[in-house]
C-alpha cells in the first residue's frame, strides 16, 4: 500500500462537495485528516494522508481534480531552504512528529517529509526563516 | 618532564609550517589515547568554535562627509535607527534595533548582513543644523565600499555557557531562547559545549584582552571582557559545577566578514538578533591547559531554568550535561523532555576546522593577551531607587 500526503484547495463553488466520502466509497482509500480549515463563503484547505494502491490514489485524485478542487502534494508546499538553514536545530524539539532531526554524525538538519503533518511549528521556530509553508 | 611552551615558540612553528593543531573535538580521543602529558607534548594549539545568536552586537559606521556637511543627530539605515549621538557622521547600529516600517521582520542585524553581502543600504539622517554643519537632512544610499569604516564591535558575545530553557506554565511562550512549549514540552539550549571557546579555557589562562580570534569569517580581536562578565564557578550539586558567566567584547572589520559566518535572525515574538561565528585558538602552553581543552560534553554541566517565571531570578529545575542535551532528550522532574540547540554545532565544528586550517597554512598567528581578565567580578542587579 502506498501513502501520499496531499493538500486539497476548495473554492466557494465546490466547498460543499463530499470529497472525502467519495474517496473512501468509490476509490477504497484510507483517509487520515491532518488539517482542515474552512470558511463556507471563502473555500478552504484540507490536508490529508491517503493510503491505498497506486492506481486507486491516482484515480481518486483525478476525480478530485475533476470536481474543480486543487490538488497539491505536501512536499511541494513545505519548503526548506537549505541555503538559508544554518543547521542550528531550533526546529527540532518543537516538531510533534519527529520530521526534523540533527544527524548524529554531521549535526546537519534532516527533513523527513513523510512524517510532516503541516502543523507549522517549525515555520515559527526557525530564526532564519528558512522553512515556509506555501498554503 | 612537564611541557612548557611560549607564544613565540608556537608562532615560530606556525611560520615554519610545523605546528600541530587539533580542534577541541579532535583532541578528546587524542587525550584519551595518549594521556594529557603526551598530548600536551605533541599538540601546539587547539581550536574552538561557536555559531549562535548573540544579541549584544552592533557596528560602528563612518559614512564620510557630504557637501554641504551634516552633523547627524538621528540616522536610519533601511529604516532601522542607528545611534548618532557621536561625532558628525559616526553611528552605532545595534543588532537588535527593529525597522520602523517592517517591525520584527527586519532589524539592525539584517542591515549588517546586507552590508556584508554588498547590498545598497538606504541612509536617512536629520539634524538641527549648525554654523559648521549647516545641512539639516540627507537621504542617500551607501554600500560597504562607499563608507569609510564598518567595524563590528560587540559588547557581549561568546557566552561561556548558558541555561537550558523550559516552560512549566500551561501557555506557549516566545523567548530569546526560542519557542517554549507548555508543560515542559521542549527544552532549548544554546552552546557548542565541548567546542565552545570559553569552556575550553574556563580559567582564562590564554584568553584575554588582545587575543586574536576568528570573527565572522575574518580575523578579529578581543577588545575587553564582555559586559556582565562573571568568571566564577557556580557551585551546587557536587561533580556538576557550572562555568557560566564568561563573556567577551570583540571587535573586527565588518567589511572583511562573510555571511557564511555572520547572519541575521528573528526569534518570533522576541525580536531580531545577530548569529555569529567565533573561533578562538588555545595555545597549549602547559599540560593544565591541555587538561582544560580536553573537556568533553559529559563533563560540562548547565542549569535547566524555568522561563515561564517572569522575574529576574528564575527557578532552576536541576542540572544536565551536554552529552544528554546533544542526544536530544533530557529528564527533568522524571519527565522526558525533547531538547534541541539554538546554536549550530555543525557550524561551530566548521569554524574550529577553518581556524585550524588557517593556522596550518600560516595565515593566522597567535597573540598573547596584553592584559588578563579579572579573576572575580560582581553581577549586579538594577535596583529601582526612588
Amino acid at each position: 500500500m502506498l501513502s501520499k500526503k496531499v493538500i486539497f484547495t476548495f473554492s466557494p463553488q465546490n466547498v460543499e462537495r463530499p470529497v472525502t466520502y467519495q474517496l473512501i466509497r468509490k476509490y477504497d482509500l484510507w483517509i487520515n485528516i491532518l488539517q482542515a480549515k474552512f470558511k463556507p463563503s471563502l473555500g478552504g484547505k484540507l490536508v490529508l494522508e491517503l493510503k491505498g494502491e497506486n492506481n486507486q490514489i491516482e484515480e481518486g485524485l483525478n476525480f478530485v481534480r475533476q470536481m474543480g478542487v486543487g490538488v497539491e502534494f505536501l512536499e511541494q508546499e513545505v519548503l526548506w531552504d537549505e541555503e538559508k538553514c544554518i543547521d542550528c536545530g531550533a526546529c527540532v524539539s518543537i516538531c510533534p512528529t519527529g520530521v526534523l532531526s540533527l544527524d548524529k554524525e554531521t549535526f546537519k538538519l534532516k527533513f523527513d517529509y513523510e512524517k510532516c503533518i503541516v502543523c507549522g511549528n517549525c515555520v515559527e521556530a526557525c530564526p532564519l526563516q528558512a522553512i515556509k509553508v506555501t498554503f | 618532564m612537564a611541557i612548557k611552551r611560549t607564544y613565540e615558540e608556537i608562532n615560530k612553528r606556525i611560520k615554519k609550517g610545523k605546528a600541530v593543531i587539533a580542534t577541541a573535538e579532535e583532541i578528546i580521543p587524542i587525550v584519551e589515547e595518549k594521556g594529557i602529558e603526551r598530548a600536551a607534548k605533541e599538540i601546539d594549539v587547539v581550536t574552538t568554535g561557536t555559531f549562535g545568536p548573540m544579541c549584544s552586537s552592533g557596528a560602528i559606521i563612518n559614512f564620510g562627509h557630504s557637501d554641504p556637511p551634516i552633523r547627524m543627530q538621528k540616522a536610519w539605515l533601511n529604516d532601522v535607527e542607528a545611534y548618532a549621538g557621536l561625532a558628525a557622521v559616526d553611528v552605532y547600529l545595534g543588532a537588535t534595533q527593529l525597522s520602523e516600517s517592517q517591525g520584527m521582520e527586519y532589524g539592525g542585524a539584517h542591515v549588517i548582513e546586507d552590508l556584508i553581502s554588498g547590498k545598497k543600504i538606504k541612509l536617512k539622517a536629520i539634524s538641527r543644523g549648525t554654523d559648521c554643519y549647516p545641512r539639516r537632512e540627507i537621504e542617500s544610499y551607501i554600500t560597504k565600499e562607499s563608507i569609510n569604516q564598518a567595524i563590528l564591535f560587540n559588547p557581549r558575545n561568546a557566552y561561556q555557557n548558558y541555561n537550558v530553557a523550559v516552560n512549566t506554565s500551561d501557555k506557549k511562550i516566545y523567548t530569546y531562547m526560542g519557542i517554549l512549549l507548555p508543560n515542559m514540552g521542549n527544552a532549548n539550549y544554546c552552546t557548542s559545549g565541548q567546542l565552545s571557546p570559553l569552556l575550553n579555557d574556563p580559567q582564562f589562562r590564554t584568553i584575554g584582552i588582545g587575543t586574536r580570534i576568528f570573527l565572522g569569517g575574518t580575523q578579529g580581536y578581543i577588545a575587553w571582557e564582555g559586559t556582565q562578565f562573571y568568571p566564577q564557578v557556580l557551585k551546587g550539586e557536587p561533580n556538576k559545577t557550572v562555568n557560566k558567566g564568561g563573556t567577551l567584547a570583540v571587535i573586527g572589520d565588518l567589511k572583511e566578514m562573510s555571511t557564511d559566518y555572520i547572519r541575521a535572525a528573528t526569534f518570533k515574538g522576541y525580536g531580531v538578533t545577530l548569529v555569529e561565528g567565533i573561533g578562538i585558538p588555545i595555545p597549549i602552553l602547559n599540560s593544565e591547559i591541555m587538561k582544560s581543552v580536553s573537556a568533553k560534553d559529559e563533563d560540562i554541566w548547565t542549569d535547566v531554568i524555568d522561563y515561564s517565571f517572569p522575574h529576574l531570578k528564575k527557578p532552576s529545575l536541576g542540572r544536565v550535561n551536554y552529552r544528554q542535551l546533544r542526544e536530544g532528550k533530557i529528564t527533568i522532574q522524571r519527565k522526558d523532555v525533547p531538547a534541541s540547540p539554538l546554536s549550530s554545532y555543525a557550524k561551530a565544528r566548521e569554524i574550529a576546522q577553518k581556524l585550524k586550517d588557517k593556522i596550518l597554512r600560516g595565515e593566522f598567528l597567535l597573540q598573547e593577551p596584553i592584559q588578563k581578565f579579572p579573576k572575580q567580578n560582581k553581577f549586579k542587579p538594577l535596583l529601582e531607587i526612588r
